[in-house]
């Protein structure tokens, strides 16, 4: 544990002390870009990424998949190789307005098929390691080492492993509502009061503290923006609480990163999943939508950028239960006004498989969290990532 | 470093006569006789149950440690005849086995033979599959509305109940086993493990998992109807090696394409485990490199001969009673334990529970506790014998982020620190609130929907009570014209054989009709007469009272100070005998600070 803990460290001083000169040459454009922010949008069970970026000219996939492919009369078409799942009205409209980059293959070395050792992979940005911070909070450690509070805004029941780093405390809260103390007005001055640290703290009595801390910081400023925010901007059935995070931004809540799920492994489709799949394409692809649409609407068209990802895809050739089982690589979505829609990538290849029939990734998924950190928030990636990845263009 | 700091602290605060030796971390062998004493004995309540009332912990005390660690662990003997058995409402008839898997599978079934879930189709007329569609939907709702039910159930079983490790262990095994009543959507079934997990929970974990691995919940949760000879379904097979028994990283993707061969033909019929000989593949398999025509049982056999599974289990017990991490050292030795006590949980935990390890300094008042435990633990100490119904223990559990029977995924719950974030902590504070001043005015969810879709529920049901037919009733309201509108949304109702919308708003209401309240008492606790029976002549004696009972942090100088300070205000004296018979507001409003105090989420 110590050890772990001392080598971290090491690694941080070292990864700061050649971050130094990036630091430097980069500050006055990182400077004028103090107003961007990104979004991640977590798709958590494996999301099929055949059926959704569905390479509808190939053979092999009508072949491999005899019962689920979707047939080229029904995709909205992209080219003559690619089109979207029918159920994705809202990125085919992005896609053609050149605000959606799609990265095609995305996975890594070795892959898991665990959906918690995968997750835990994307989250870390570092596969098959013991990495025990999530790359979010690195970015956020890279660009306010000082670690501003309320940097950091992660919407969920529970905390996400992408946001757990070691200065920065993630504002992390589900419903903006009950994000508030309730309490007499005699009481409000103890109940608000600052936790401060005693001798004798154990390890978790300090973490309570800082989370304590940082509740009281940021619920009145999430509650009152989340309040006031009214929106005409339809996000579907599922908003995937990308609602919130508009108001927020409205609000000019100081987070730059913001981290969001389509939760409880709902991409888990093994069993009858053509409508399941094709319904919760829907409903992601009408929320990013529309956090698009809101986003240019409150005037943070330039400032915002969207990027989506899934643990892993699934295996190509169907299941027989109409389903399909835990897979390999995967796109990632990247949306928004500044973006330089297209496709990215190599796409996979049907015919070259691995021999348990998956797709042998083409983009090492780090190659997109680079190019979003360094290209878009002009942060030295290679710190946030400790190792080199050539970024894309797309931003 | 880290000891030495231990020792310099022990130094300062050697006062406390809880404080253990600092070597003690790590020490598998037994406390002595004369290590035994009251602070020990409530530690074990804490960890071993669900926290104990001054009068439970004086008992085990009384007990020694040896007699109350085996009270705890083999509790057989203990009468347990004042907990009532589940009360069914009767929401289920024979119509609805098997269940399809989703509202299309049901519409395409009755388009096809005329007739689903027991309902005909209606020969002629509009919507003629709604009342299809509106059984699909009552059966969601009802299972939902029932599997709370058994929650709440369990919730007073954990509270009242004899023989508490009982249930902790229960919640442990849930947790581990984690199964969803979403993807079951049979109240029947989950309330089937539950009494499993409750009942083999001390057991024997080879019969544990052999019962798991052919409980209609699991098989259902993971899909074991679909692995059929041919074309095995991996998913049952992984999460056996993968969460139940060996953790990941210790089997190869081979290994579990054989096991799952060896599963296939498990499945169930009803409630009852069925096992079909046609689907299933006899053939040789090679598991961990041993050959033979091996079935699931024997699968399993395999699995437990594996050094890695004694100490992955025991691994997770002992991060579950005792610290958030444990050594690759000790979980090895703890691993040997249980091994050599041939899985049989009992003696594992009478191990850890004797263990100068537990008592230890690391072990002691650092682990941040489950909503669950938060919640009973908080009604143990206020001495109730029912959980109230306001708040309601579902939506307090949801909102902290444990809702019973359903873990939010296969992993069950991670515990530790993933328990708290910001929204969380103030959650939690705002429970004890719900509970000392509780919200009379709420509506109660098991009969009025608030869930995400109770929105939409509501407006569909003004409406057609305003005579609106049902389309009209059932478009979305308040988004803006045309163009724009979200995919999701126009293409809810396109269908004109059954309009989705009123089937969902339907099903809701036969559900609430036929499932029997939950009754909406309230705590109701009287701190007034916890204070005076304890003697309290000052309110720096009720702040040490209520702090003693409730905290099982050792509060410092300046938040004793604070907390009397603020009592004295509230009551307009510091004198106990004075403020008598209006005191308990201002004992409330205290124990509201207390308990809202990052120092009582630490048990």
């Amino acid at each position: 544990m110590n050890g772990i803990a001392r080598r971290t460290l090491l690694r941080a001083a070292f990864g700061s002390a050649f971050g130094a000169p990036f630091c430097i040459a980069h500050a006055a454009r990182a400077a004028a870009d103090e107003r961007r922010i990104l979004v991640v949008l977590e798709l958590s069970g494996g999301n099929d990424g055949l059926n959704t970026v569905v390479p509808y000219g190939d053979d092999n996939y009508q072949r491999l998949r005899p019962n689920l492919a979707i047939k080229p009369n029904r995709v909205r078409k992209l080219d003559d190789r690619h089109g979207f799942n029918p159920g994705m009205a809202g990125f085919e409209r992005l896609y053609k307005d050149g605000k959606l980059a799609i990265v095609h293959g995305c996975g890594y070395q070795q892959p898991s098929f665990s959906h918690f050792a995968s997750m835990a992979y994307w989250h870390t940005a570092a596969p098959n390691s013991g990495e025990e911070t999530g790359w979010v909070a690195r970015l956020a450690d890279a660009l306010r080492p000082d670690a501003a509070p309320n940097f950091i805004v992660n919407i969920d029941r529970s905390q996400s492993l992408a946001v757990k780093g070691r200065r920065h405390v993630p504002v992390v809260f589900d419903d903006p509502d009950k994000f508030a103390r309730k309490s007499f007005f005699e009481q409000r001055e103890l109940i608000d009061g600052v936790e401060r640290a005693t001798q004798n703290d154990s390890a978790n009595r300090a973490f309570l503290r800082d989370i304590s801390n940082s509740a009281r910081d940021a619920s009145l400023l999430v509650r009152e923006a989340c309040a006031k925010y009214a929106t005409p901007v339809d996000y579907g059935i599922v908003p995937v609480d990308l609602r919130k995070v508009a108001a927020l931004i409205d609000a000019k809540l100081p987070a730059r990163l913001y981290y969001v799920a389509y939760r409880n492994n709902a991409f888990d489709t093994h069993v009858h999943q053509a409508d399941l799949h094709q319904r919760l394409l829907t409903y992601v692809s009408d929320a990013v939508f529309g956090f698009v649409r809101d986003i240019e609407r409150i005037g943070r068209a330039d400032d915002v950028v969207l990027m989506a990802f899934s643990e892993f895809g699934r295996r190509v050739p169907e299941n027989t239960s109409l389903g399909t089982d835990h897979g390999t690589a995967g796109p990632m979505f990247i949306a928004g006004k500044p973006v330089k829609g297209g496709q990215y990538g190599q796409p996979v290849s049907l015919a070259e498989r691995t021999p348990d029939d998956n797709l042998i990734h083409t983009t090492d998924f780090r190659r997109t969290y680079a190019t979003a950190i360094e290209r878009w928030l002009g942060a030295d990636s290679r710190a946030v990532l400790n190792d080199r990845f050539e970024a894309f263009d797309f931003v | 470093m880290r000891r030495l700091l231990a020792t310099l602290l022990l130094l300062v605060v050697s006062a406390g006569s809880a404080q253990a030796a600092p070597e003690w971390s790590g020490d598998l062998r037994p406390i002595a006789a004369s290590d035994w004493n009251r602070a020990r004995a409530a530690h074990l309540l804490e960890r071993a149950g669900f926290g104990g009332t001054p009068e439970e912990i004086d008992a085990t005390l009384a007990l020694g440690v040896e007699g109350a660690v085996a009270r705890l662990v083999r509790p057989q003997g203990i009468d347990n005849g004042h907990l009532p058995a589940f009360e069914h409402s009767r929401v289920h008839d024979p119509g609805l086995d098997p269940f399809p898997a989703s509202r299309p599978a049901t519409t395409e079934q009755a388009k096809a033979e005329g007739k689903a879930l027991g309902v005909l189709v209606k020969p002629e007329g509009n919507r003629r599959l709604q009342p299809v569609v509106n059984r699909f939907f009552y059966w969601l709702r009802a299972s939902l509305l029932e599997t709370n039910r058994v929650a709440y159930w369990w919730a007073n079983r954990m509270l009242a109940t004899k023989r508490p490790l009982e249930e902790k262990m229960a919640l442990f095994w849930h947790g581990h086993f984690a199964t969803h009543e979403d993807k079951v959507r049979d109240y029947r079934k989950m309330l089937g493990q539950l009494q499993l997990l409750q009942q083999k929970g001390l057991g024997d974990f080879r019969e544990l998992m052999i019962g798991v691995a052919k409980d209609p919940a699991m098989l259902a949760f993971l899909d074991a109807g679909v692995n059929v000879k041919g074309a095995p379904n991996e998913n049952f097979a992984r999460e056996i090696m993968e969460m139940f028994t060996m953790g990941v990283g210790n089997y190869s993707e081979h290994d579990i394409r054989e096991a799952a061969r060896a599963f296939t033909g498990w499945n169930y019929a009803g409630t009852r485990f069925a096992f079909d000989a046609a689907k299933h593949d006899a053939g040789e398999k090679t598991v961990f490199g041993k050959k033979g025509n091996f079935d699931g049982v024997q699968v399993i056999d395999l699995i437990l001969a594996q050094p890695v599974t004694a100490e992955y289990l025991a691994g997770r017990i002992y991060r579950y009673f005792v610290q958030d991490e444990i050594t690759p050292e000790l979980r090895k030795r703890l691993g040997a334990v249980l091994r050599d006590k041939r899985y049989r949980i009992a003696p594992l935990l009478e191990t850890i529970f004797r263990s100068r390890d537990f008592y230890s300094a690391e072990s002691v008042a650092t682990r941040i506790k489950s909503p669950v435990e938060l919640v009973i633990g908080t009604y143990r100490k206020l001495g109730l014998k029912h959980v109230p119904g306001v708040p309601d223990f579902n939506d307090v559990t949801t909102a902290l982020g444990q809702h019973l029977l359903h873990p939010p995924t296969v992993a069950g719950w991670a515990y530790g620190r993933s328990w708290i974030t910001p929204g969380l902590l103030i959650e939690r504070g705002n429970f004890i609130r719900d509970v000392l001043f509780p919200d009379f005015l709420a509506e109660a969810n098991d009969r009025y929907p608030s869930l995400v879709a109770g929105e939409q529920v509501r407006a569909v049901h003004e409406r057609i009570a305003r005579g609106l037919d049902v389309t009209a009733a059932t478009t979305p309201e308040g988004k803006e014209g045309d163009g724009a509108m979200a995919m999701s949304n126009r293409m809810a109702d396109r269908d004109e054989e059954f309009n989705t919308r009123y089937g969902s708003y339907r099903g809701w209401q036969q559900a609430v009709e036929a499932i029997k309240p939950i009754p909406r008492t309230m705590a109701n606790p009287d701190l007034s007469a916890i204070v005076s029976k304890s003697g309290s002549r000052t309110t720096r004696q009720a702040v040490e009272v209520l702090a003693a009972r409730f905290l099982s942090v050792s509060i410092g100088d300046e938040q004793r100070a604070a907390w009397t300070d603020f009592l004295t205000r509230e009551l307009g004296t510091d004198r106990i005998e004075r403020a008598r018979t209006y005191m308990e507001d201002g004992l409330r409003m205290l124990l509201h600070l207390m308990l809202a105090s990052t120092d009582y989420q630490l048990g």
